[in-house]
């Protein structure tokens, strides 16, 4: 007996040093790690995070790893194990280590309800000391069957990036704000030899910018009693107008096969006039080195007849995993990791919103961010519902269809599969 | 047979058996394998299609045919399987009908040969993703070389154009997926044409000669029908290569816009993000697909007799 467990120590070992050498990202603790699982009393956590970073520079990794030392510090028995995995893969690596039963204990990044669901995660109120100390409005996004499971870690809201420089080539003076006007101006932009309007409707998030658009005629992909509704009226709309936009030549070409990321890098190389984007796209500006600071400027998203009231509002979350029963190492890392000071740590390095109470009302009289904390509580959020991460797959790779194909039968497809696939 | 007959006479039953299993000790290592590695994990795949597993892996039960439904109802199926067909057909015949060609042309004696035979396995030994990867660079409408090369030819009018955005046209990206393809699938099937060639003796060209035959007719009446055997094999081989050829299509278009360049093989992958059921469901289909057409491929070839002869 005393020499099995031998083994399987042994093969826990082997296994986690093979863990160290194959994982790329993985913190200078990690050594320490392969000896805390010999040693008793000793825990280690592992923390499984998406990166934030525009470069090996400023990864995810490494403003984790500034928590987590000084975190085992002041707690020498347990060691927090880091793995940051790049935002296009995080979805589906977390998806795989779930379904390979190889646990992490706590996630930052998306959040999917159904893990609440199977009963995988512990309460917020388990692992948090003080829940409500977390923004309100996000609160719904990881409440399941009236507890709450996801916690905001980090938020953001969405506005109209324009390219000041180009506009003023073009002989633009103000940014748009109804569709109207902003067609009229990425046709000006779109004759200058630039793209006029960059509009990622491929896989990697068109979901967002779908979105974006349906708010501006008052739609949604839900109602208000939670029914879905992606082929309302006012979202047929939004769609007829963008396939209008496209056809004329005023988008980047083929919409449809278009990523956010690599738009994103077009805008802040400068051949990008307008695009819809979140505080992540200031680092990615500043990094080009193309436009200066006065050169580009973000307002609220253009709609049909006006600019947006209630804009788009994100949040990523944590999530803690009651698989390998770390509830009490968990909460004292949580608890810890919330301090106001790691909360703006995280907003200056990566540009983003912080979702606790203290650090937004910290931040509210910041000259970069105050205006996008004023619009946090107004914020339009994706459905709840444990289909949507099905549903979201299901649009995410067709949806861009729709400006090519008939806008009406792309988003009716849509709409009966989430209805099937309930709400 | 009458020596066999003698041992089972003879010889107590346990040393029969012993006889029997003898074989196992040379061939059960291969056969193990072959269990553990191929026909275990169809049968785990089998297994899964017939379950009802939620979007992040957990089984929620069993789902009866319900997968293979859904797949069946699924409105991409149609065009998806379409293209397969289209892809296959037009990436093995290509592919064939050039490596004809050159193998021929490798058969001759000319400076340097060894060099070119060498030369011709590059794409060969180029992982496919990373030749995948290379055409999409390239084929980058604002910055890369191939656009580059045509707009300089005047066949692309403007860098940055939807006509440049060759992967972004279902059917362009079809045609650029198709050459790389054929351009990965070129060494494999050329080499297999040229040691086809070299098992034909030199006497039946002499006797040809000596009948007075045309070059052509040498070739389509001698040449083509020795080289069946090879031929048979490479375009078996190639078929499954190409049904399965996941990395190209991934890299270079991931499937879109939509699923209007995704094959079966794609689209089973797309399907696993959040449906993991329909997509194993998929996945079996696919797996019959190609037992069924490599089956029915051997049968219309005959290819036992080609075999024994």
């Amino acid at each position: 007996m005393r020499k099995r467990q031998l083994a399987v120590r042994l093969a826990a070992v082997t296994a986690a040093s093979a863990i160290v050498a194959a994982a790329a990202t993985v913190v200078p603790t990690a050594g320490a790690a392969v000896k805390a699982t010999a040693a008793s009393g000793s825990t280690t956590l592992k923390l499984v995070v998406a990166d934030y970073g525009t470069g090996p520079s400023n990864t995810s990794a490494k403003y984790w790893k500034g928590i987590a030392d000084a975190f085992h510090k002041q707690y020498p028995s347990i060691t927090v194990k880091i793995t940051d995995i790049p935002w296009t893969n995080f979805d589906s690596e977390v998806q795989t280590m779930i379904q390979n039963h190889n646990y992490p204990d706590i996630t930052e990044g998306d959040y999917f309800q159904d893990y609440a669901q199977q009963g995988l995660l512990y309460t917020a109120k388990q692992v948090l000391s003080d829940p409500k100390s977390l923004l309100p409005v996000f609160a719904k996004q990881g409440t399941y069957n009236g507890k709450q499971y996801g916690m905001p870690w980090t938020t953001s809201s969405r506005t109209l990036f324009y390219n000041k420089k180009l506009f003023k080539k073009a002989g633009i003076k103000t940014a748009p704000g109804t569709w109207a006007e902003l067609q009229a101006d990425a046709a000006k932009i779109t004759k200058l030899g630039d793209v006029g309007f960059g509009l990622p409707l491929g896989t990697e998030e068109a979901q967002a910018e779908s979105l974006l658009w349906f708010l501006g005629d008052g739609g949604n992909f839900t109602n208000s009693a939670g029914k879905w509704t992606i082929n309302s009226a006012a979202n047929v709309t939004a769609f007829t107008f963008l396939k209008n936009l496209v056809a004329a030549g005023d988008t980047e070409p083929n919409p449809g096969t278009q990523d956010r990321t690599p738009l994103w890098e077009q805008f802040a190389a400068g051949k990008v006039g307008m695009i819809n984007g979140s505080p992540a796209l200031i680092p990615i500006i500043q990094g080009a080195k193309v436009l200066s600071s006065s050169e580009w400027g973000s307002v609220p998203i253009a709609g049909k007849n006006g600019p947006l009231a209630d804009t788009l509002g994100v949040c990523d979350n944590v999530a803690a995993f009651k698989s390998n029963g770390h509830e009490a190492q968990i909460k004292e890392f949580l608890n810890f990791a919330y301090q106001n000071k790691y909360q703006l740590q995280f907003d200056r390095e990566y540009d983003l919103l912080p979702a606790t109470v203290s650090a937004a009302a910290a931040l509210k009289s910041d000259p970069t961010f105050g205006s996008f904390i004023d619009a946090l509580p107004k914020a339009v959020q994706y459905p709840s519902s444990t289909s949507w991460a099905q549903v979201k797959t299901d649009i995410q790779n067709t949806i861009g269809t729709a400006v090519t194909g008939d806008p009406a039968s792309v988003l009716g497809q849509l709409q009966s599969q989430a209805v099937q696939l309930g709400s | 047979m009458n020596e066999q007959t003698n041992i089972t006479i003879h010889t107590p039953w346990p040393t029969r058996l012993g006889y029997a299993l003898r074989p196992l000790l040379w061939i059960g290592p291969a056969l193990a394998l072959i269990v553990v590695v191929v026909l275990w994990p169809v049968v785990v795949l089998i297994h899964a299609s017939f379950q009802n597993i939620a979007a992040d892996g957990f089984v929620v039960g069993g789902a009866g045919f319900s997968n293979f439904k859904d797949l069946w109802h699924e409105p991409a199926l149609k065009g998806v399987v379409f293209r397969t067909v289209i892809w296959v057909v037009l990436a093995v015949s290509l592919t064939l009908l050039i490596s004809l060609a050159l193998a021929q042309l490798f058969n001759q004696h000319f400076p340097f040969r060894r060099a070119a035979r060498t030369a011709l396995i590059a794409p060969w030994a180029a992982s496919v993703m990373m030749t995948a990867l290379i055409f999409r660079w390239a084929l980058d409408p604002y910055s890369g070389a191939i656009n580059i090369v045509l707009h300089a030819l005047g066949i692309v009018h403007r860098m940055g154009s939807v006509q440049a955005d060759w992967l972004g046209r279902p059917g362009w990206a079809i045609f650029w997926m198709l050459i790389v393809a054929i351009f990965v699938s070129l060494p494999f099937t050329t080499y297999a044409l040229l040691s086809g060639l070299q098992t034909i003796p030199d006497e039946v060209y002499e006797a040809a000669r000596v009948d007075g035959s045309s070059p052509w007719r040498t070739y389509w009446s001698i040449t083509l029908p020795l080289l069946k055997p090879a031929i048979l094999v490479a375009t078996t081989i190639n078929v499954i290569n190409v049904f399965n050829s996941f990395p190209i299509i991934w890299e270079m278009t991931r499937g879109g816009p939509g699923y209007e360049t995704s094959t079966t093989t794609t689209f089973m992958f797309i399907l696993k993000q959040a449906f993991i059921g329909e997509s194993a469901a998929m996945s079996v289909v696919n797996f019959m697909l190609v037992i069924v057409v490599v089956l029915l491929f051997l049968k219309t070839t005959r290819w036992k007799e080609q075999v024994n002869d």
